[in-house]
């Protein structure tokens, strides 16, 4: 069960000051990179909704993210639509193929429902593909940003984006949190424990999985808007599966079911790929010893890791003074 | 569009389909026996395809290769049973994903730090490398050869598990893990075999293949996928379920992209799809699992 505890909301804050930090005062790598960390950030988060709080491993969060880019990039590039009613109908988009995908594959658990969400991700990913219309593998570009110049603000401009980015990893997590606490969310976590039981007493657990798929999609449409819109150009290889693989290796890096560990895995995971890509070639091997390591050690990640022991300190406190 | 050009699309189907085979039949019997899902299998295959290009550099000879590389692999599946695999086994499915995903990444550069990022060939052995006249076309010798092995390691594995009293203990802990251990099966050494086998058999489709397509560091994930929807297809744990599936998306998979490219490509995963929904314990189930 989710719980917004203090030391979550200070970790929370600080990242994102550090994070808006290093953007300001950073110049324009740095403010590429804490893009790049929102992105995977939000994709993460919207992966830890389903598989922290639901037990549902989805290997289609990549295609998630890529039908909103890509519903984005038809809707301006290639019909001229304005930007802002675009990039709500690509995240509405997000949202119908999460519950749809959700929907279809509610009734399949631990492995099947792997397989499953990386079958229809892998349809997705081929659709758009081998669509001529789309661009096929050479992808889509000229997608535009928003237009904020009558405010005074040019999006195209890389810090006013990049604080944009961190604005909409807020709003993720918040909105996140918010679900996760709610009733909606307390039921998923108890289907996530025992399905017979909750079954029992009247939840329909196929519409709640179902459910929990489409807010996680809504989430992941948002982080492909800002994936659009970074460098204004998508590519099929958006919606492959490992996308959605190295998410997975984010949220678990960062501390599975705790929402504010996904981000700090996504902070940890571009900062390391950056600083082992200018060492050596071979970053792939480190990441995936690191995560090996993690899985051993008990799987909490580095902020749940960080968890376990203040509950223990605090536990080992109270039995002193007990 | 001739005879002869469906002849070939059959044979080049047919030849697919023993290579997914080769690879689906160790991927599913470890799953069947163990509860493991094993997305490194695709790298175990890499690995096939390099060691064995390097047994044929050493040796000078193709049958060095195709002797050694199922060897080390083999040996690096053992390496990985020790370390990881029996630990993980009660670890739940998205552990098992996980570090196997974790163990694409390490094979991927050990295989660009050994090999590089170039694509390398491996020549045929010279009796193989011409071609045969069948049903009225020229076919390379070396693909026949390929399409003869997947049926003779089918037809062997048939009877081992049908006929033999090893085969009968591995259907028993298939089918009830508990309950073959209390009959006195040795369940643990059993299951150690079976790994050892379905990892010597991957490198085999690795260095068989690797005259064909050439080895890539890409070469494992991308034939992860066609296995992994062969296995699920077939169901999870079935010797006959793996020839079927294998079959099934070979044939999806060469002949209607001969005819109708569009569709095939998401054809494999709409059937992937349609199993697991409708048909969650695949075509051919193995029994009790």
């Amino acid at each position: 069960m989710f719980h917004q505890t203090p030391a979550r909301s200070i970790v929370l804050v600080l990242a994102l000051v550090a994070l808006a930090l290093y953007a300001i005062y950073g110049g324009y790598f740095a403010r590429e990179i804490v893009v790049e960390i929102a992105i995977l950030a939000i994709l993460a988060i919207s992966i830890d909704v389903v598989a922290g709080f639901g037990g549902m491993v989805s290997l289609c969060h990549g295609a998630i993210l890529g039908v909103s880019a890509y519903t984005y990039g038809i809707l301006t590039a290639k019909l001229g639509y304005p930007t802002l009613p675009s990039a709500v109908a690509a995240i509405g988009a997000a949202a119908v193929f999460g519950t749809i995908v959700g929907w279809i594959t509610a009734r399949t658990t631990g492995i099947y429902f792997i397989m499953a969400t990386l079958a229809f991700g892998q349809m997705a990913y081929t659709v758009i593909f081998k669509s001529r219309w789309l661009g096929g593998d050479d992808g889509m570009g000229g997608l535009p940003r928003f237009d904020l110049d009558w405010a005074g603000i040019s999006m195209n401009k890389s810090l006013p984006f990049a604080l944009y980015a961190l604005l909409l990893v807020l709003l993720c997590y918040v909105a996140a949190a918010w679900v996760m606490r709610s009733a909606f969310g307390r039921t998923l976590c108890g289907i996530h424990s025992n399905e017979p039981r909750m079954r029992a007493i009247g939840v329909s657990t196929v519409i709640h999985r179902a459910r929990a798929m489409g807010f996680s999609g809504l989430l992941a449409g948002v982080a492909g808007i800002i994936a659009g819109q970074h460098i204004q150009y998508i590519s099929p290889e958006l919606l492959f599966w490992t996308v959605s693989g190295e998410a997975l290796i984010v949220v678990i890096l960062g501390g599975l079911g705790t929402l504010i560990g996904p981000m700090i895995g996504a902070i940890a995971f571009v900062l390391l790929k950056h600083e082992l890509s200018g060492h050596t070639d071979h970053w792939h091997i480190v990441v995936g010893l690191v995560l090996i390591a993690t899985v051993l050690a008990g799987g909490r990640g580095l902020y749940g890791q960080i968890e376990h022991w203040m509950t223990r300190r605090k536990a080992r406190g109270a039995a002193r003074n007990a | 569009m001739d005879a002869g050009f469906w002849v070939l699309q059959f044979l080049n189907a047919l030849q697919y389909s023993m290579l997914l085979f080769l690879l689906s039949i160790g991927l599913t019997v470890i799953f069947g026996l163990l509860h493991f899902v094993n997305l490194a299998h695709g790298a175990l295959y890499m690995m096939g395809a390099y060691l064995g290009i390097s047994a044929a550099a050493l040796t000078g000879s193709y049958w060095g290769a195709f002797v050694l590389a199922p060897l080390g692999v083999t040996l690096i599946g053992a390496v990985l049973y020790f370390t990881l695999i029996d630990r993980l086994r009660g670890a739940g499915p998205m552990n098992q994903v996980l570090v196997t995903f974790g163990l694409i990444f390490v094979f991927l550069d050990i295989a660009r730090l050994g090999w590089g990022d170039i694509a390398l060939g491996l020549d045929a052995p010279a009796a193989m490398s011409g071609t045969s006249h069948l049903l009225g076309v020229a076919y390379p010798t070396y693909r026949l050869f390929i399409i003869a092995l997947g049926a003779l390691v089918m037809a062997v594995l048939w009877i081992i598990l049908s006929r033999t009293q090893i085969g009968a203990m591995i259907r028993a802990s298939v089918e009830n893990g508990d309950m073959a251990a209390a009959m006195g099966i040795n369940v643990g050494r059993l299951f150690f075999a079976v790994f050892c086998v379905g990892c010597a058999l991957a490198g085999l489709a690795g260095v068989v293949a690797a005259p064909v397509f050439s080895a890539t560091t890409g070469m494992g994930i991308s034939i992860l996928i066609p296995t992994l929807i062969v296995v699920v297809i077939g169901g999870l744990g079935s010797l006959q379920g793996a020839i079927v599936g294998s079959l099934i998306v070979g044939f999806i998979e060469t002949v209607g992209a001969a005819f109708l490219p569009s569709f095939a490509a998401v054809a494999s995963y709409l059937l992937l799809a349609a199993i697991l929904v409708l048909r969650p314990q695949g075509l051919i189930p193995a029994r009790g699992a």
